[in-house]
Parts: C-alpha cells; sequence; structure tokens
C-alpha cells in the first residue's frame, strides 16, 4: 500500500491549520490568564498551590440515600470549630452518591481527620479503607512548580542541544519549531479545559508535557532521516524527495503512534483516575506530534 | 549457526533467570498500590543551605523516633536534600506520627529569675484559667450552647487585657490555643537557662500518677547529666525560686525544690515530670526525649493516605490496563505484520519479564506512576519493532531475498531507533534527577523500559526471527507481506 500525500499542494492549508490551532491555544491562555477568577495561564491544581483533597466511599446497603452536597456543608461548618476553613470548600458526589469528593484549603492532619469524623456523622458509615487523602501545604507546592518548570526547561534545553548537535541548523529550527507548536497546544487545550471543565493540572501533567517532548522530537527526527537519506541519492526535485520521504515514513509514523495511543486508551478506560488526565495529556500530545512531524515540519521545509 | 544458537540460548536463560528472579523476591509496591500514609517533612533553616551533617541530624533523630513510636515496617528515606520522606504502610494512622516527629522537643531546665514569683504567681493563674476555658468550650460546642460561648468569649477578652496582648487566630479556639502557648513562653521568659537540657538524658519512660488519673514522665540523666541536676536543684533548693521544665520554648512544668535538698541536691540521676499530661501526650513526649531534639525544626507539608482497599483496586486497575494493552497492541502488530508481527508480541512479552525482573533486583518500588510508565514503554519498545520491520518490508517490495531483507531492516533501522531511545532517556534523566518522588517512578520505569527494548527489539527480535527462518515452512514471503499488496 503506498500512501500519497500532498504535502507540496497543501503547504499553505497545513501551516494555516497550525496557525489556527496555535491561535486558539493562545486565546485560552490569554483569556485564563486575564480572567479574574483564574488569573494563571493554566489551572494549577493542588500539587501547585497547596490544600487537601478527600476521596472516600460510603457503605450503603443497596443504594446510597440521596443527599444536597449544600446541606452537608452546612452541617460540617457548624460542626467545626475553623469557620473560615470552610469556606473554600468544595464537595461533589459520584457513582450515585456512593463516592465523596471534598477539596479544601490546606488542613493539618488533625483538622483533616475532624473533618472525616464529622463527615461520617453526617453522611456515613465510610469505608475508610477506600480512603485517598492528600494533603499538600502551599510552601511544598510552590517549591513543586518551580521544580516542575525548572525541568521542563532544563530538559527541552537538553534536547534542543542534541538536535543542534546532529542536524544541520535548519533542520534543527524546524524540528524544535514543530516540537514547541505540540506542547504550546497541549498546554492550552489544557488552558481551556480548565476554563470550561475546571480540569487543573499537577505535576503529572508537567511529566507528561515532558514525554510528549521526547515522543515528538523522536518522531520529527525519524522523517528528517528518511529527507536527509533521500536527498542524498536525489532523484527528484528537492520538494518532491521531501514529499515522498514523507510518504515514505507515513505508515511508520502513524504506526507507533497507533501502538503507543492503544496502552494509553487502556489506561484510561481501565486505569486507575489518578492517571486519567495524565493519559489524556500524553494522547494528545501523541496525536498533535504525530500531525506536526508528518505534515508540518516537512511542509516548513519545502522551498516556494 | 552456533553463534545464533547461542544467543538465543543466552535469552532462554535471561528469561528463566527473570521468572526466578520474579518468584523469589516478589515487587515491592508503593502505597498507592498496597495502602498507607506517606509524609514528607521539610527541614526549615532561615538561611543558607541545610547541609549533609544538619540532614543527618535530622534523619537520625527521625528514625529514632519513628522506632520508638513502633509503627511496623515504616520507611524513611532523604528527598533533595533538606526533605525526609516516611513511608507507613497499612492502616496506621498518620496523625499521632505527625504530632510526635513535627516538634523539635528541645528539653530544657531553667530556675527562676529572682524577685519574679508575683508575676509567676498570676501567670500560672491565668493558665489555669485558660485551661478551664478550654475544657469549658469543649462542652459548650458539643452542647451547641451559644451563651457558654458567649460568656468564654468575654473571659478570654479579660485575659487578653490583662495580658495586654490581642490574639490573631480566626475562631474562638484558635484564640484560646494561641492565649495558652503565649502564657507559657512568658512564663519561660521567667527563667533562666542552664546547661542541662534533654541532651543530657538516656532515657525516658512514662507512668500514671498514684493520686489521679494523670500520667507523668520520667526522666533518666546520664552520669554528667546527674551531677548538673544535682548542682542546679542544690542552688534553689529552699528558696522561693521554681525550677522550670521547658519544652520548645513553652514551659510545661515549674517544681519547686524542698529545703532537704539544700546540701546535696537532688540525686540518683532521675527526675520525674508531672504537668497533668494524658496517656497519649505522655506517650508522645517520652517517645520524643527519646529521640533526642531536631538539630533544625521540621514541617510536615504533605501527606498522602490510601486505604488499603483502594490500593488493590489499583492494582487491579493497572493489571488490566497494561493487559489490555498488550493484548491490542498484539492484535495490531500480528495483524499488520503477520509473522514480524508474533515475533515482536513474543519479544514483548519477553520485555515485560525483563523489566519486571530489573524492578525486583534494583529494586524499584512500584506505584500508579511507575505502572504507568511501563504500560507507555510498551508502545515504545514497539516503535523500535515496526521501524524495523517496515525496513524489511521495503527490502521485500524490492525484491530482495528474507535473510537479506531481515539483516539489512535491522541494520538500516539501527540509528533511528537509537536516536529515538537517547531523546526519551534525556526526558527520563532531567525527571530523576529533578522530579518529586512520584514522579520518580515515572521516569524510573520509562527509563528502565528505554533502556531495555534496545536489547529486546534489537537482539531478542532479530534472534527469534532467524530461529523461525531455519525452518522451510516459515520462510514464504506471504506470511510477511499480506499478498494483495506485494503486487504493488
Amino acid at each position: 500500500m503506498k500512501y500519497n500525500l500532498e504535502l507540496i499542494k497543501n503547504k499553505r492549508k497545513i501551516i494555516g491549520f497550525s496557525t489556527v490551532l496555535i491561535l486558539l491555544s493562545l486565546l485560552g491562555i490569554l483569556y485564563s490568564t486575564f480572567n479574574t477568577s483564574y488569573k494563571k495561564p493554566i489551572n494549577l491544581g493542588m500539587d501547585f498551590v497547596g490544600g487537601n483533597e478527600l476521596r472516600i466511599e460510603r457503605i450503603c446497603n443497596e443504594e446510597c440515600s440521596n443527599f444536597s452536597p449544600d446541606s452537608v456543608l452546612e452541617n460540617l461548618r457548624e460542626n467545626s470549630k475553623n469557620k473560615n476553613l470552610l469556606n473554600n470548600i468544595k464537595l461533589q458526589s459520584q457513582n450515585n452518591n456512593k463516592l465523596i469528593s471534598i477539596r479544601t484549603p490546606y488542613l493539618s492532619i488533625q483538622e483533616s481527620n475532624n473533618l472525616i469524623t464529622n463527615l461520617d456523622n453526617i453522611i456515613g458509615p465510610l469505608n475508610y479503607e477506600s480512603k485517598d487523602s492528600r494533603l499538600i501545604g502551599p510552601k511544598l507546592g510552590k517549591r513543586l512548580l518551580t521544580n516542575c518548570v525548572t525541568s521542563l526547561l532544563v530538559s527541552l534545553f537538553a534536547i534542543s542541544l542534541y538536535i543542534t548537535i546532529r542536524f544541520d541548523k535548519k533542520y534543527a529550527l524546524f524540528a524544535l519549531l514543530a516540537l514547541f507548536h505540540d506542547l504550546f497546544i497541549v498546554f492550552g487545550i489544557f488552558s481551556w479545559l480548565g476554563i470550561i471543565l475546571s480540569v487543573e493540572v499537577n505535576s503529572l501533567f508537567a511529566v507528561s508535557l515532558l514525554t510528549i517532548a521526547g515522543y515528538s522530537v523522536n518522531d520529527t527526527v525519524v522523517i528528517f532521516d528518511r529527507i536527509r537519506e533521500n536527498l542524498k541519492s536525489k532523484k527528484e526535485g528537492y520538494n518532491e524527495t521531501i514529499q515522498l520521504s514523507v510518504n515514505e515514513s507515513f505508515r511508520r509514523t502513524t504506526f507507533t503512534s497507533i501502538t503507543t495511543l492503544i496502552p494509553l486508551l487502556s489506561i484510561i478506560l481501565f486505569g486507575s483516575y489518578s492517571l486519567f488526565w495524565f493519559s489524556l495529556a500524553l494522547s494528545l500530545g501523541i496525536i498533535v506530534g504525530s500531525y506536526s512531524s508528518i505534515l508540518l515540519a516537512p511542509s516548513l521545509l519545502l522551498k516556494d | 549457526m552456533k553463534r545464533r544458537q547461542g544467543w538465543l540460548f543466552f535469552i532462554i536463560f535471561l528469561l528463566t533467570l527473570s521468572v526466578y528472579l520474579l518468584i523469589n523476591y516478589p515487587l515491592q509496591l508503593g502505597l498507592d498500590l498496597q495502602g498507607g500514609s506517606q509524609l514528607t517533612l521539610q527541614i526549615i533553616k532561615e538561611e543558607g543551605k541545610v547541609t549533609r551533617d544538619e540532614l543527618e541530624a535530622v534523619n537520625s533523630v527521625i528514625d529514632k523516633r519513628v522506632n520508638n513510636l513502633g509503627v511496623s515496617e515504616s520507611n524513611l528515606q532523604t528527598l533533595g536534600g533538606d526533605q525526609l520522606i516516611l513511608e507507613l504502610p497499612g492502616e496506621q494512622n498518620p496523625l499521632v506520627a505527625s504530632r510526635v516527629l513535627g516538634k523539635t522537643a528541645l528539653l530544657e531546665f531553667r530556675t527562676q529569675k529572682e524577685g519574679t514569683s508575683i508575676d509567676l504567681k498570676t501567670l500560672q493563674l491565668q493558665r489555669l484559667t485558660i485551661k478551664e476555658l478550654i475544657e469549658q468550650y469543649s462542652f459548650a460546642e458539643k452542647s451547641q450552647n451559644d451563651n457558654n460561648l458567649k460568656v468564654i468569649q468575654e473571659d478570654l477578652k479579660n485575659i487578653e487585657q490583662e495580658l495586654n496582648y490581642s490574639s490573631t487566630s480566626n475562631d474562638l479556639y484558635g484564640k484560646l490555643i494561641e492565649i495558652k502557648k503565649y502564657v507559657d513562653k512568658e512564663i519561660t521568659n521567667l527563667f533562666i537557662k542552664t546547661d542541662l537540657s534533654g541532651k543530657d538524658l538516656i532515657n525516658a519512660g512514662r507512668r500514671q500518677e498514684q493520686t489521679n488519673s494523670n500520667w507523668e514522665v520520667l526522666l533518666t540523666f546520664s552520669n554528667s547529666g546527674g551531677e548538673k541536676f544535682a548542682e542546679i536543684t542544690k542552688s534553689i533548693a529552699g528558696t522561693n525560686q521554681l525550677l522550670g521544665i521547658i519544652l520548645d520554648g513553652e514551659s510545661i512544668s515549674e517544681a519547686s525544690v524542698g529545703n532537704q535538698f539544700a546540701s546535696t541536691g537532688i540525686t540518683g540521676g532521675s527526675a520525674t515530670i508531672s504537668g497533668n499530661f494524658s496517656a497519649e501526650n505522655a506517650r508522645e513526649l517520652e517517645v520524643q526525649l527519646k529521640g533526642g531534639s531536631l538539630p533544625l525544626p521540621i514541617e510536615i507539608v504533605e501527606t498522602n493516605t490510601i486505604g488499603a482497599l483502594l490500593g488493590s483496586k489499583n492494582i487491579l486497575k493497572s493489571l488490566y490496563a497494561a493487559i489490555s494493552g498488550l493484548i491490542f497492541v498484539g492484535i495490531f502488530m500480528i495483524f499488520n505484520y503477520r509473522i514480524l508481527g508474533f515475533v515482536s508480541v513474543l519479544s514483548l512479552v519477553i520485555y515485560g519479564f525483563f523489566n519486571l525482573a530489573i524492578y525486583s533486583l534494583i529494586p524499584v518500588t512500584l506505584t500508579l506512576p511507575g505502572i504507568s510508565g511501563l504500560i507507555l514503554s510498551i508502545g515504545m519498545a514497539v516503535d523500535a519493532n515496526i521501524l524495523i520491520f517496515e525496513r524489511i518490508r521495503e527490502e521485500l517490495y524490492d525484491g530482495n531475498t528474507l535473510t537479506r531483507s531481515i539483516d539489512s531492516g535491522f541494520q538500516r533501522a539501527n540509528s533511528s531507533i537509537v536516536d529515538g531511545h537517547i531523546t526519551t532517556l534525556l526526558s527520563c534523566f532531567v525527571l530523576f534527577l529533578l522530579g518529586t518522588n512520584f514522579v520518580k517512578g515515572f521516569a524510573a520505569t520509562l527509563g528502565i523500559g528505554v533502556l531495555i527494548s534496545l536489547f529486546t527489539s534489537l537482539n531478542c527480535s532479530k534472534n527469534i526471527l532467524r530461529f523461525f527462518t531455519t525452518y522451510q515452512s516459515l520462510r514464504q514471503k506471504d506470511l510477511y507481506l499480506p499478498r494483495n499488496n506485494f503486487s504493488n
């Protein structure tokens, strides 16, 4: 089966499409930054701002009884010593009222335990074996954020360095352009997810960006390698050789993306909830990454 | 030919070894898979960096405290130069540990400044009042008695006026605790430091007082500590100066020394602190004193608790994800590459075993992010196979013989594979160096996976494929290429 992607004909469309994606991402990021309720380019999660997150299941005989989150919160407030803390509390129920999840600002372990005891009194009994509780102090949050930003910058620098040494300037520039394109779009998508679904990013999101960086560069490198190899033997013109090389590597690139997406999809479908957004970010990154390696980066190489 | 068979035997040997390792050294599961609590302790230093010695000193004090607490199978490790991570597996409550570990527990013995008797009496009275208010508060809170709460609030205001101090806490309870601490500190200021401290202890214990249900903490001094204690008690015996026992800058007990000790002081090298301790408080103080005081204060900055049931659910979910991922990747490969796909599935299985064996060997503690690293690395391991197989197909299309196509396919895909693995390894390396504990797990499994896949996808696939091609019936080209595409 031969593939015939008309790269030369569609150069403008491809670059235009990418520009639109970038602008949409930029819009999300700007909106999130300047909107008074976010004030940050992306909705930072508990890992970065500190806080307390609790998930616990109720023990119910058959079906769990209905309850209104507001009245539970009202009850919790009445029973709590620290009234102010509970002003910023969020409570949700999932799985037919079985699973309760609560978010509050940072609590001490003692305060968190009190909260659970109070909760148990109101809508208990609770199954403590199913508890998932995370307390992160605001100091650690800041530190994690700097940590993640540094690791992103350091590894982007390392990858850039590697690419510049390995390829000549033009190739390196376009490979990096494709890489930043991918990262920016995934970042933008999560900005939008933050605005629309209040999805938060935590340290695993930074990990996914790093992994996408490695993956995207790898994809582009394979195609550029093929282009260089074919240009050396030079059977046809420059632009035609690039198009041919892309079509030759098309199967490989889509196949590897599919085989990487399959395990990620199985984590999304079957894996633990804590890995859901992480796997989704990775999947998006891989899809955008394959698009940019197959279509965008080679298009940029084409001569007018 | 003999040499090729040798590689195959080597692979089989490694595989058996992996299975052996896995049976005899089972994998270590992280807390998110077996349930338990994890505390991150941050060492606080106002100026400069925490030195290696300081980290060690804090580590050893915390270690002693954890051991004295009697939590089972706990694990303490340092992280990033100024943090410690304590893991408590199972359903052990992190609350007690946090209370015991978080305190500096600097014990001091001080003598009262001369001429401060009246000041001390006033402060002691105020402390007593606040303690009563705190008790009343919990009653009023339980019975929701708003009148009583108002009275408490009034009393608190009076004390604040007397002390000329206004509390900053938001709620009543916080204010009460804050004022109590303030008074304890004020009392401390009426006392002068001596050279006797918690360092002079060799042991601590606790027992219930005979007269009431309160507990007291017993101290045993070292030889020199005993002498110092005798000296100090001698100097204030029979005077109206008191001996102050001060913990972390707050006075917990003030005691008078009777006239009968004026000549020798209190000898025998032991003392008791009776400061209305509850059984719990007495035990916590005992553990803290036994471990010694922390050279630098620490703060608990992160606590994660996962119930055991949730942990086992997480294992199951990860298992489903990994197995279904493997199966679907396998189906995809066999569908597209026929025999070659089957070979890649075999080498993927080998790859899985090698990975797990390395985890048990190093050992790598398996966590949720770790498992996702492993699952993701399945995709990357297949990537190498796809690169090779695509090359083999091209060679076959060009009309080359099977053996030649296979050889040059492996050869020509080499550089792309190594490149791709290097960029991923770079990311893993940075993640491992800079990441948190959580992130490190992911970086470790992905990194190990990438390294192993270099071996399995290059070497194992090649040798299995060569072994297959020694059988004439497996050498038909259409087993390697779908027939309808062959004519292309």
